[in-house]
């Protein structure tokens, strides 16, 4: 009686080789493989790209010592520090820009009239009757009442009088 | 005294570490015919083992930053396919189709292939795709665990210590497996020689 012995089991499993994919898989794995990266890469959060990307470029610089993360983290409060106190800076001489036009228009407005206090004159539009009232409603009585405005542009004033 | 071995593949992996793609590329090439063979014979499924092997690069090119070189590429590549394939595996169960890839032609030529045939009159008397299909159902009845070490030991040619450094199993461990393995094939095939064209 026939039986598969040991040794006839190892030879039929070694024929398993010649189990092949089709001829063109390999050659063609590698490009499925490198498309199957983008997709994968096209999901992937921008924070982690950029994590990765900042990973190997640490690495080409092979100073491992800086790719470590308490460093970079470090590194990134440090940064982070400056732009802040630099930014804490600035605010104070916007400040103080923006508080003092309201103590010029104020006074301003309070005399009538533009002072040395205010560089920049306002457009402040006087109206002013070309004849008396009673002149005029004899000599032009259907005529109505004209009025001249002082148009010369407040831009060409002094900005201050004596 | 035994010579420490350097790793053949330790200039890629270098390469790749250092954010050279196109040297991972090189390891693709070199290992797919090879890891295809490992995952193939222990799914029995064309489809399953493309997806496979795509996930399985796509994890050692993620993981290559950590690979200090304690062992060779080989090794570590190999461990990462068993582990990932046994876990398909796991969450496979029992419910799969065989996709099998046909024979290469050129069995026909083998000296083994002409051996088998020529003294089993089972196999003699089977054709060749009826002999695959046996082949692979023995197989796929046997564990998972115990199809690995029949994969890469009979399939691949793997010696015992490679196959427990790939495992973290003893040699002992191996050599037992293969021992149970073969007797449960031996049981599987006796069928076939009971009743070879059914």
């Amino acid at each position: 009686m026939e039986e598969f012995d040991d040794s006839e089991i190892a030879r039929l499993l070694r024929l398993k080789r010649y189990e092949q994919p089709p001829p063109a898989y390999f050659e063609n794995f590698l490009h499925e493989f490198h498309r199957r990266q983008r997709d994968e890469l096209l999901r992937q959060p921008l924070w982690r790209i950029c994590l990765v990307r900042a990973q190997t470029f640490m690495s080409r610089l092979e100073v491992p010592s800086l790719a470590s993360y308490p460093t970079a983290v470090a590194a990134v409060l440090a940064c982070a520090a400056i732009v802040s106190l630099k930014m804490y800076q600035q605010p104070e001489t916007a400040r103080v820009a923006l508080q003092s036009p309201p103590s010029i228009s104020a006074s301003a407005n309070a005399e009538g009239e533009l002072n040395l206090a205010s560089p920049v004159s306002m457009p402040i539009l006087r109206t002013l009757p070309v004849r008396s009232f009673h002149g005029s409603a004899q000599t032009h009585r259907a005529a109505p009442t004209r009025y001249v405005l002082d148009s010369v542009p407040v831009s060409y004033e002094p900005s201050f009088r004596f | 005294m035994e010579q420490p071995r350097t790793d053949p593949d330790q200039e890629l992996v270098k390469r790749t570490q250092a954010g050279d793609a196109g040297a991972f590329d090189e390891l693709v090439i070199k290992y797919t015919p090879r890891l295809y063979g490992l995952v193939y014979n222990m799914t029995s499924n064309h489809e399953d083992t493309n997806d496979l092997l795509q996930d399985i690069f796509a994890k050692a090119y993620r993981a290559i930053r950590g690979f200090r070189g304690k062992s060779s590429f080989y090794t570590w590549i190999h461990s990462i396919s068993v582990n990932m394939t046994l876990n398909f595996l796991k969450k496979r169960g029992r419910r799969f189709q065989l996709s099998l890839d046909d024979v290469d032609a050129s069995i026909q030529n083998d000296k083994e292939f002409l051996e088998v045939t020529a003294t089993s009159s089972p196999v003699r008397e089977a054709d060749l795709s009826e002999l695959q299909r046996r082949l692979n159902e023995a197989m796929m009845k046997l564990s998972d665990e115990h199809r690995a070490v029949v994969t890469m030991f009979h399939i691949q040619g793997m010696p015992h210590a490679e196959i427990s450094k790939i495992l973290r199993v003893s040699e002992g461990t191996v050599r037992s497996r293969l021992f149970y393995a073969n007797r449960q094939l031996q049981n599987y095939l006796d069928e076939f020689r009971k009743n070879p064209v059914s």
